[in-house]
């Protein structure tokens, strides 16, 4: 009985909210803009993901015309030229049948990270890190650290992605919304007759509540499904990434709402409400991310990438060391005639170098690694004092653009510079030639895409819980300041 | 009473008693300023961070500066130790150029994250720098770090627009403002005391700021490598831009104040502004550069070079060009056969080729830096309206931050491998008179280290004339809206 009567005065509430706000011209206006602005990022993911995509396409076309025309020169050179002379003995790095020179830099494979089905939602890290690299038989920090080209200050600037809009703009139309459900009652004067309208006032505020922040969340929700529905296809609509992807929209919605009412319920003015929600969306949206990334950064400051590449240098200047001493004990002992030299002695040294900088780059690299994963955690742990920074991260995620995602990359990466080393090296070191069926039985970087898109978004549960549990306490807070509320 | 009313009365007030009322504006609304605790708390948060951000920024400067000469240090010593060889192979292991620290990138860090730190200058080809800061990051790091600049673009106009939003329509609100009119002052006169009030509040802002900035500068600054008075004085114009910022701020919160119909509109509306300036406004600003002038991806930058240099001969000897070149050269010095030309046939074909080569790159890295230039200045064209598009650049150029500095840097570190391509092909030319000629340590040490001198302040100013313009014209359009404003000035 008495559920049912909360719960009729709860409708009521809600209802005579939602006729109050359908004829309120600026709340019809703010809707529709939050509803616009995230379609326009959509659009604007969407543009970005054929973008990449086209890089990718154009990377592997790239590939598919280097290896096909050092397998015609492969082709030329074993059956010499049509007059029966011999064609041209070409130098090593260009010898299609050199297998230490091809493996490190003309026959390169590509290594892609397609993206993911939701990658419209954010942009993450995706403009930093290149969507195609060409692994090499060299070190890591010959083929890893390439970039794509574009301005630094469009970098700096930061992309219109629908995580921007969610993260920033959403919330200030929840707030907008929530932020004097009592206080502008209370100084319009009708909150003495809102209050004397229901036996159970609280229930009728909670529906008011309920109607005002159903709205814009409601809106971006919708406008969410639209615009992944016209950007990327009706399908993704019922991938896990797109109900997790709700999830965190609304979540993160109803943390605001919450945070709303709890000022709210505090029974102070709209002036009072309106100045400490703003401080509250500075702080959380803006000062706590830079202060966490600032004090992970000071607390574990990023390595160097210049040391790994000096350390290259190093291991180089010092194989090419060892083989001169090689070399000279050799002339010592065999006479200067017997020395080795022309495009083995070339092929040689270039074998000794690059296992020399492999070796080193990889000890350092796996340090770098440590650091960087330190500072990471330090700051992911700190970010659960700011559900902006949670939020953001977990929508990169969805997107397949986060850290989740690209880790597993570089993983299969590191896997496959291992297969293709030993592909290259191992006939190098037998000073075998490459051959046609050698061309042919090169290993494929492969995709597995279809495996890694079916799953979904993994480590969003402890983003989430951040969100949902302050959530949940300041809406203990709100719902004892809407019960106490006084005239 | 109106305005209407008063005026024949102000108009004839003498200019040292407007003078007065001036003052007496500007002192009340000092003290009102001060007596609001919240603002005071506020601001003295805004001032602890600040300076928080500075000395991050001091620390974090001082360890990559640590790192860098390090560096430098050590990849000059892997050049001079390198074993006698052939110049042209030293010339293919190369040196490292590392980009010199900005001082003042401890208060705006500008574009350095997203740049690379250090370009491997190699043989036959410009490189691109290398290995960004950002990519390290993570993702959560795209949400900015803690910076001078940061908080003075984005939460210094907050406070500014807190101080201000309530300054004609909180008197309307309360009574004062009739009370204030009808004793003859001008609307004008009360705008001038308000802004005087609100700007001196700007100024105790920064002052604390850049005055932690100078004495960290001071600290900071090599002066063996860098003009301490150039860095001086690329803060004071630092100052100067966020003061004008700021003080459009100030101007545009008096005039919405006195137009609103209430505070709270007038706070909306600020904040509307507020959200779009900082927010909206640079990212489709950027979205809008990249659609109107495009760049082109790495794989077509890189096949658009490639396809240039296929017209050189670089080591292929059966192509063309070399043909055409050993021609040629055979007839200059009059000999049938290589083996009698007396010099290096190996170091004029290197160096011919890599001639045509400065060329290429040249054209094909300024064709990029040109669509970077443009996408600069479509960004920075609405500044005069969202002035934070007009501030940045100027900020980013005074503290050498921008991607102007990162291509004069990248600039002089091609200059110096085309040196090092010149000294190794000169060396060939004139000594080997066999393949099997090799160079020892001497020619290293001959080959100078990179030494880069980033450019005065002059440069920075050289390429922000459009941006200042965008900020002087946002700080006009924001003083003649106060002042249309101030003569609408309704007094209930």
């Amino acid at each position: 009985m008495s559920s049912a009567f909360l719960s009729s005065a709860f409708l009521a509430g809600m209802r005579f909210e939602a006729r109050m706000m359908r004829r309120d011209g600026a709340i019809w206006f703010a809707l529709l803009a939050l509803a616009g602005v995230a379609l326009f990022a959509l659009a604007m993911g969407a543009s970005r993901v054929a973008a990449q995509q086209a890089a990718i396409a154009s990377a592997r076309a790239d590939e598919t015309q280097r290896l096909s025309n050092l397998q015609k020169t492969l082709a030329q050179l074993q059956q010499g030229e049509p007059q029966g002379k011999p064609a041209p003995e070409p130098p090593p790095y260009r010898d299609p049948r050199n297998a230490a020179f091809m493996g490190g830099g003309p026959a390169a494979a590509v290594a892609a990270l397609a993206p993911a089905p939701l990658a419209l939602v954010a942009t993450g890290q995706s403009d930093l890190l290149p969507p195609a690299v060409r692994v090499t038989t060299g070190s890591k920090d010959s083929f890893l650290f390439a970039d794509e080209i574009d301005n630094p200050a469009n970098l700096m600037s930061g992309a219109t992605d629908l995580a921007f809009v969610v993260v920033f703009v959403y919330p200030l139309v929840v707030l907008a919304m929530a932020f004097n459900l009592l206080a502008g009652e209370r100084e319009q004067g009708t909150l003495a007759m809102t209050l004397a309208s229901a036996r159970r006032p609280s229930a009728a505020l909670a529906g008011k509540l309920t109607a005002r922040v159903a709205a814009p969340i409601a809106a971006t929700l919708l406008a969410v499904a639209a615009g992944v529905w016209i950007f990327a296809g009706w399908e993704r609509l019922a991938s896990p990434g797109f109900a997790a992807l709700l999830i965190v929209v609304l979540l993160y919605g109803l943390f605001w709402a919450a945070l709303a009412a709890a000022v709210d319920g505090l029974g102070r003015g709209s002036a009072f409400n309106a100045l400490t929600l703003i401080g509250a969306w500075v702080a959380i949206t803006m000062i706590l991310p830079a202060a966490i990334n600032s004090l992970a950064a000071f607390a574990h400051p990023a390595p160097s990438r210049i040391e790994m590449v000096l350390a290259a240098r190093a291991a180089s200047t010092d194989a090419d060391r060892a083989r001169d001493a090689s070399l000279a004990r050799y002339a010592q002992e065999h006479g200067d005639a017997g020395k080795p030299g022309g495009p083995q002695e070339m092929t040689l040294r270039r074998l000794a170098t690059q296992e020399a900088a492999f070796q080193r780059v990889e000890a350092i690299v796996a340090e770098h690694d440590a650091q960087l994963a330190r500072q990471r955690d330090m700051a992911d742990r700190l970010g659960y004092l700011s559900p902006a920074y949670l939020t953001y991260q977990a929508m990169a995620d969805v997107a397949g653009s986060g850290e989740t995602r690209y880790r597993a990359f570089l993983d299969r990466i590191r896997a496959f510079h291992l297969d293709w080393r030993e592909f290259f090296l191992s006939r190098a070191k037998a000073g075998a030639s490459l051959t046609a069926q050698d061309y042919a039985a090169m290993p494929k970087f492969t995709q597995a895409d279809e495996e890694l898109m079916a799953r979904p978004p993994a480590g969003l549960a402890g983003p989430l819980i951040g969100v949902a549990l302050p959530m949940l306490i300041l809406a203990i807070f709100a719902w004892r300041g809407f019960r106490r509320c006084k005239v | 009473m109106s305005d209407l009313a008063l005026a024949p009365l102000a108009t004839t007030a003498p200019a040292k008693s407007r003078w007065r009322v001036v003052r007496a504006v500007a002192g009340k609304e000092w003290l009102e300023l001060f007596r609001d605790r919240r603002l005071v708390w506020l601001c003295a948060f805004i001032m602890a961070l600040m300076l928080a951000a500075l000395a991050f920024g001091y620390v974090e400067n001082a360890r990559v500066l640590r790192e860098r000469d390090a560096a430098a240090q050590a990849d000059r010593e892997l050049w001079v130790g390198q074993s006698a060889k052939n110049p042209h192979a030293a010339a293919h292991f190369g040196q490292y150029a590392f980009k010199p620290l900005s001082p003042l990138a401890l208060a705006d860090p500008g574009v350095d994250a997203y740049v690379g730190s250090a370009v491997w200058l190699e043989a036959h080809k410009q490189n691109e720098t290398q290995f960004k800061q950002a990519r390290d990051g993570g993702v959560g790091a795209r949400l900015g770090s803690l910076s001078l600049a940061f908080i003075l673009q984005t939460i210094a106009p907050l406070i500014v627009i807190l101080m201000g939003f309530a300054s004609f329509s909180g008197e309307r609100e309360s009574g004062t403002l009739k009370q204030l009119l009808s004793v003859g002052a001008r609307p004008r006169d009360i705008l001038a005391g308000k802004a005087m009030a609100l700007i001196g509040a700007i100024f105790a802002l920064l002052a604390p700021a850049f005055v932690g900035a100078a004495l960290a500068v001071v600290f900071f600054v090599d002066r063996e490598r860098l003009s301490l008075a150039d860095q001086l004085i690329r803060l004071g114009a630092l100052g100067a831009a966020y003061a004008v910022y700021l003080a459009g701020f100030a101007f545009l919160a008096l005039g919405v104040s006195a137009l609103a119909r209430s505070s709270r509109a007038a706070l909306v509306t600020l904040l509307a502004f507020w959200l779009a300036n900082s927010f909206l406004a640079p990212r489709l600003a950027t979205d809008a550069a990249r659609a109107f002038a495009p760049t082109p991806t790495w794989q077509d930058f890189r096949a658009g070079i490639a396809q240039d240099k296929a017209k050189t001969f670089g080591h292929d000897e059966s192509h063309p060009a070399f043909v055409a070149f050993r021609d040629e050269t055979l007839k200059t010095y009059g000999v049938s056969r290589i083996e009698d030309l007396p010099v290096s046939f190996r170091g004029l074909a290197l160096r011919k080729d890599d001639e045509a080569g400065y060329a290429i790159f040249d054209r094909h890295f300024g064709a990029l830096q040109s669509a970077f230039d443009r996408q600069d200045a479509l960004r920075a064209a609405p500044g005069f309206l969202f002035p934070l598009l007009a501030l940045r650049p100027i900020s980013m150029a005074f503290a050498g931050v921008d991607s102007r500095s990162q291509f004069d840097f990248a600039t002089a570190a091609e200059a110096h491998r085309r040196d090092i391509q010149n000294q190794v092909s000169d060396n060939l030319i004139h000594f080997a008179h066999d393949n099997r000629y090799v160079a020892g340590p001497e020619l290293w040490r001959k080959i100078a280290a990179f030494a880069y001198r980033a450019p005065g302040a002059v440069f920075a100013l050289g390429y922000s004339a459009l941006p200042m313009i965008g900020l002087f014209a946002w700080l006009a359009l924001a003083c003649a809206f106060a002042l249309f404003a101030a003569r609408r000035l309704r007094p209930v």
